[in-house]
């Protein structure tokens, strides 16, 4: 009881949800991965636009604006992320040049 | 037609999120960041969210990536070298990242679908005046403070990169 009928063709709600799964996954590999901080924030912005997708897939599925309206919450959630943390890694960057993020462990006890 | 559109974007979608993870310089990776975020766009349009597809390309394609192209920009091509500190680290994070897969694959499987809500007018769903009467009657408080959010991570943002009484 999950397709959806979209301009005529019938399309089903896994298949979207299916997708962002696999965006999930690929941005938590690169998450784990990648040793640039600023590629690992790239990586996260992926991660939440895969959750983004199953909520307006959900959205859809259930003809219920509700899942469109936490999806924009999210953006300015990611948007203030994004700002805060380019802030703080330019603020490093600032005292010196960073490959790994293993690299900053100046605050480890 | 909607069903070849879905899967065109889906492989744009993969295909760009495969790239933000596999190449070496970090502007190629914002790029593909871009591409995929278009393909989600269109898979928005195609859910019928009219105004979170102009918000997804305007504000997240626009705006934040090139926040993204600018700090790259200013700090120079930093290529990242292949070295890891940890052992296995790469063997183990793909090990990881297929089990959470297939954890979310068999969730999936067993999802209940709700019937659609009953008497919901297609033709008005996702339009910016629908999201407009959502935010600014029902959801007037989360909006906000959604607000004050974005406030404080632009004082935030100033404080942090502000001048150094010892800099000057």
């Amino acid at each position: 009881m999950s397709t959806m009928d979209i301009g005529g063709s019938q399309l089903d709600a896994s298949w979207f949800l299916i997708l962002g799964a696999i965006l999930f996954t690929i941005g938590a590999a690169g998450v784990l991965v990648r040793r640039n901080p600023l590629v690992i924030l790239i990586c996260i912005e992926l991660m939440l636009n895969a959750v983004n997708l199953t909520l307006i897939v959900f959205s859809r599925q259930l003809q219920n604006m509700e899942g469109q309206l936490f999806a924009l919450m999210s953006m300015t959630v990611a948007a203030a992320e994004a700002v805060v943390g380019l802030a703080i890694l330019v603020d490093i960057f600032h005292v010196r040049d960073v490959e790994d993020v293993d690299e900053l462990s100046e605050m480890k006890g | 037609m909607a069903i070849a559109i879905f899967f065109i974007a889906a492989a744009m979608a993969v295909a760009g999120a495969i790239g933000v993870v596999s190449f070496r310089e970090p502007i190629r990776s914002v790029l593909s960041l871009v591409v995929v975020m278009l393909a989600l766009a269109i898979l928005f349009l195609l859910l019928s969210a009219q105004f979170v597809f102009v918000v997804q390309i305007i504000v997240y394609a626009g705006a934040v990536m090139v926040l993204f192209l600018f700090v790259i920009a200013l700090f120079g091509p930093t290529r990242e070298l292949a070295r890891t500190r940890l052992r296995f680290q790469s063997w183990l994070s793909v090990l990881f990242v297929l089990a959470l897969l297939g954890l979310i694959w068999a969730m999936l499987q067993g999802v209940q679908y709700r019937q659609p809500d009953k008497g919901v007018d297609l033709s008005f769903f996702g339009t910016v005046q629908a999201i407009g009467v959502g935010l600014f009657t029902t959801y007037l408080y989360p909006f906000e403070l959604t607000s004050i959010l974005l406030l404080v991570a632009a004082i935030g943002a100033i404080y942090l990169s502000r001048k150094r009484i010892d800099d000057l």
